[in-house]
């Protein structure tokens, strides 16, 4: 039950990087295809009705860790203060940057939240990518599972490493989720880009891989999950053929399939750990010593599979209705 | 300043201001929902009401969302000690909240506002209903949470204060819960009722979209009697029975009785003043709040003076706040009936003085939500969970003051833009009217 519930978890945190990641990084990558304050407003009207419910499976992802990892949850939030609460802000203006550009036929008043989308949703995903390099490297924790360290300890160079390839990652995403939903000129600009995106993809994985083999020495004994960097090279190879081809949808699904190989080997690696220590062999906050006891873990497990399956059935009604292409408004 | 101290104080500021919203998503879906059902049915004019009643919503829902997000961070940031001890409890509640509401809402909301022409009027309809349940519901289980922290059921204590769940449908069956939650959304109905009202009053006025501000005078008039009835009673009787029977200190504290009492009097006006123990220039109504406690004009009410320091609210906080609620919610039946009087007889969209009556009205609802909570918060000091756990044992041992001073100075710059903007985009939306798109 705990490891299931483990596995919800990463399920739901998984859910919530592919399709917030697609509209994260479609918002970081604006100001290099959309040029025009038409074309910029167009970048947002295709992910304006989903954005939001991608949101939720973060907060939702917060309000389960709660619920089944009450101690993790508790010392997550609290021992990374000042980083959530950074995190926090930015969300909040990022939100605020959707909702109000929209108000007023003003060029000034547009570029101003133009850019505060830009800026914030591509600090979000640096972020959130130091924050899992952190969690890949361990932390110093204090006896009862707490960080202590600084903000600027969070800042070393492995995860800022992991932090930019999580931006240029999905940046790749979010232009192909863009080819999906826009024509014209914002869409011609992305196929320029993504060739050379494209390597940089490549050589960040290698980087990647390379420096989590180092800072987590290199285990001995072989397990089938080893192989997930290969699936990841595969997929990242099928993404390149796909959009060559101009396969969109394919790429975009291989795209998916990157993203969440790489994000499965990050939580297969982390296992049972939910915030590891550092050096690695001293433990830390485990599924096991997290988990809120028998009744409260079986509760909340079965209620969010039962809500994941009954939102499955209507949000695949409602975006069938309303995906499709967009055209640009000159 | 203790590290607590500051997290009260940032706790209150933050959910204070994001309970506006809700307040709105909560009164308002019901007329966006009917607006558009009316309006798939060929009423062109409940279309245009639908469309602008919409963007209104849409505006809140958006500032709703925006400060919800803290919220839900906090209780891990700030309030470590109380998640990690009973977040077996309180988890549940806040995570059903996620998957069941938030999920539904903003899938739903989006097809209400992205729909564009491949959804037709009648699922716009369905959809806005949708919303307006999904809204219903979280503020179901987000109430069923603070319920707990008022009368703990459902659980057991190990040895060491940790909190296990022992039955979610103790939990979720609540009777505190569940009166608290009908007086939490009659209490968001009232506010509906007096915003439709009043921005039809403002219509009238202006002498402007003169049909649909009949309509939604009339409609909101409606709203606002029946719902500030039930303010009063069932729903608000019966918060004032459960806080009787499971917290009489805070009973005591609402109501400034200071020494225990037989036939205790209501106090209808009054100040108190804690250090000499009574209630400078009291207005009384005798025997009344012996009887509206036990339903016996003899019975005896414990006061303050007969509870431990240790236990007792801070007296002048909650005491003010319930008279504020009181008093609002007494003076809203006062307008909701003359209101619906002079609807009766025809003559209320052309008495100005009523129709200003119902416009200036607007801000009060607000304003009683938000006393309403205060009683029911700050009365509930010096615990978190009542009679559980105290407030002083529930932060985070690595948050410093200094650090949550800092995060609050930066959400009160930041609430106080986007309480600006939303103020003025909402005044522009009611300004530019109804359009003319049917
Ligand atoms: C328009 C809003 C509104 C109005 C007119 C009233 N209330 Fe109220 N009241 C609320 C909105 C509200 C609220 C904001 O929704 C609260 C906060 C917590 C809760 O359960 O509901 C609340 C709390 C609350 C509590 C505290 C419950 C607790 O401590 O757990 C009591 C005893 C009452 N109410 C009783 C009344 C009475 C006797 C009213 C008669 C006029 C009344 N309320 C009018
Ligand atoms: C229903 C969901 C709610 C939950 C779960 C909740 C929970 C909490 C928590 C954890 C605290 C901090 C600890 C404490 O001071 O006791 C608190 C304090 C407070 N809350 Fe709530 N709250 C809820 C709703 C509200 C609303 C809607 C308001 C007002 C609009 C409100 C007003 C306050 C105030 C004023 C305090 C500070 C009280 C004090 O420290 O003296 N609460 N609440
Ligand atoms: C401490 C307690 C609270 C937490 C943790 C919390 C959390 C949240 C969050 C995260 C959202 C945004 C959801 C989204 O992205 O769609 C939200 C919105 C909402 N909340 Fe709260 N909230 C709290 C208090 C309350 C209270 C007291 C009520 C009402 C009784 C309420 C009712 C709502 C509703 C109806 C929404 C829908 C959006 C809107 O109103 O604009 N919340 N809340």
């Amino acid at each position: 039950m705990t490891i299931a519930a483990f596995l919800l978890i990463a399920f739901m945190l998984l859910m919530y990087v592919l399709l917030d990641g697609y509209d994260l990084g479609l918002a970081a990558a604006a100001p290099l295809v959309g040029r025009t304050d038409g074309e910029r407003k167009a970048l947002m009207a295709a992910i304006g009705p989903f954005w939001n419910g991608n949101e939720v499976w973060l907060i939702a992802a917060g309000g389960v860790l709660f619920a089944l990892f009450p101690k993790a949850y508790a010392a997550a939030f609290s021992g990374f203060y000042l980083p959530f609460i950074i995190v926090l802000w930015l969300l909040m203006f990022r939100g605020i940057a959707m909702e109000l550009r929209g108000h007023f036929e003003s060029r000034v008043w547009h570029e101003f939240w133009d850019a505060s989308f830009w800026l914030s949703s591509a600090l979000l995903v640096v972020l959130f990518g130091i924050a899992l390099g952190n969690l890949l490297r361990g932390l110093p924790l204090d006896a009862q599972g707490y960080f202590r360290g600084t903000f600027a300890y969070l800042l070393n160079g492995y995860a800022i490493l992991v932090g930019l390839f999580a931006l240029v990652v999905l940046v790749q995403h979010g232009l192909s989720f863009l080819l999906l939903r826009l024509e014209g000129a914002p869409a011609e600009r992305a196929r320029g880009i993504l060739p050379a995106l494209w390597g940089v993809s490549l050589a960040g994985y290698v980087a990647v891989t390379a420096m989590t083999f180092v800072e987590r020495g290199l285990s001995v004994e072989l397990s089938p999950l080893d192989a997930l960097p290969l699936f990841s090279l595969a997929s990242l190879i099928a993404f390149r053929v796909l959009g060559a081809r101009r396969r969109d949808t394919g790429a975009f699904l291989a795209s998916c399939a990157f993203i969440a190989t790489l994000l499965i080997a990050a939580a297969a690696t982390l296992f049972p750990y939910l915030l590891p220590a550092r050096p690695l062999a001293q433990g830390g906050i485990s599924i096991f010593n997290a988990q809120p006891g028998p009744v409260a873990l079986a509760t909340a497990f079965t209620a969010t599979i039962i809500g994941l399956c009954a939102l499955g059935a209507y949000a695949s009604f409602a975006t069938r209705r309303m995906m499709g292409k967009l055209r640009v408004e000159r | 300043m203790s590290g607590v101290l500051a997290d009260r104080l940032q706790f209150a500021f933050t959910i204070m201001f994001h309970y506006l919203f809700p307040i709105g998503t909560m009164g308002l879906a019901p007329f966006v929902a009917w607006y558009w059902v009316k309006g798939a049915r060929g009423d062109e004019d409940a279309r245009r009401a639908a469309r602008f009643w919409t963007k209104i919503f849409a505006i809140n829902f958006a500032a709703g969302v925006v400060t919800g997000i803290p919220m839900e961070f906090q209780f891990g940031t700030n309030w470590a000690g109380f998640s990690a001890k009973t977040g077996a409890v309180v988890g549940q509640p806040l995570a059903m909240e996620g998957v069941y509401a938030f999920f539904i809402e903003s899938v739903f909301l989006g097809m209400l506002l992205y729909g564009g022409r491949a959804v037709s009027t009648r699922m716009r309809g369905v959809a806005a209903t949708v919303v307006c349940a999904g809204a219903w519901l979280s503020g179901f289980f987000i109430v069923c949470t603070n319920a707990w922290m008022q009368h703990p059921v459902g659980y057991t204590l190990s040895s060491d204060g940790t909190v296990h769940l022992q039955s979610i449908g103790a939990l979720l069956l609540s009777p505190f819960a569940w009166w608290q939650y009908v007086h939490v959304l009659v209490g968001a109905l009232v506010s509906g009722g007096f915003i439709v009202a009043g921005v039809g009053a403002y219509y009238l006025l202006s002498g402007r979209e003169q049909r649909l501000g009949e309509r939604f005078v009339r409609g909101g008039t409606i709203v606002a009697l029946v719902f500030s009835l039930l303010a009063i009673f069932p729903t608000g009787d019966r918060n004032g029975a459960d806080v009787t029977r499971w917290q009489p200190v805070k009973l005591a504290a609402m109501e400034g009785l200071f020494h225990s009492q037989h036939g205790a009097p209501l106090a209808i006006l009054g100040m108190p003043d804690v250090k000499a123990e009574a209630l400078i220039d009291p207005v009384y109504a005798p025997r009344l709040l012996s009887y509206l406690a036990y339903g016996n004009w003899e019975a005896n009410v414990r006061g303050i003076s007969s509870y431990s320091r240790a236990i007792v609210p801070p007296v002048e906080v909650t005491y003010y706040a319930y008279h504020v609620m009181v008093g609002l919610g007494t003076i809203f039946v006062a307008i909701a009936v003359i209101a619906a009087i002079l609807l009766a007889l025809g003559r209320l969209y052309t008495t100005r003085a009523g129709l200003w009556a119902l416009m200036l009205a607007m801000p009060f609802p607000y304003i009683a939500n938000e006393a309403g909570w205060t009683v029911s918060e700050v009365g509930r000091q010096p615990w978190i969970v009542y009679g559980l756990m105290l407030t002083n044992d529930a932060g985070s041992s690595t948050v410093a003051a200094a650090e949550t001073l800092f995060t609050l100075i930066g959400f009160a710059g930041m609430y106080f833009v986007l309480g600006v903007l939303f103020l003025y985009l909402v005044l522009r939306e009611i300004g530019l009217g109804l359009g003319t798109q049917a």
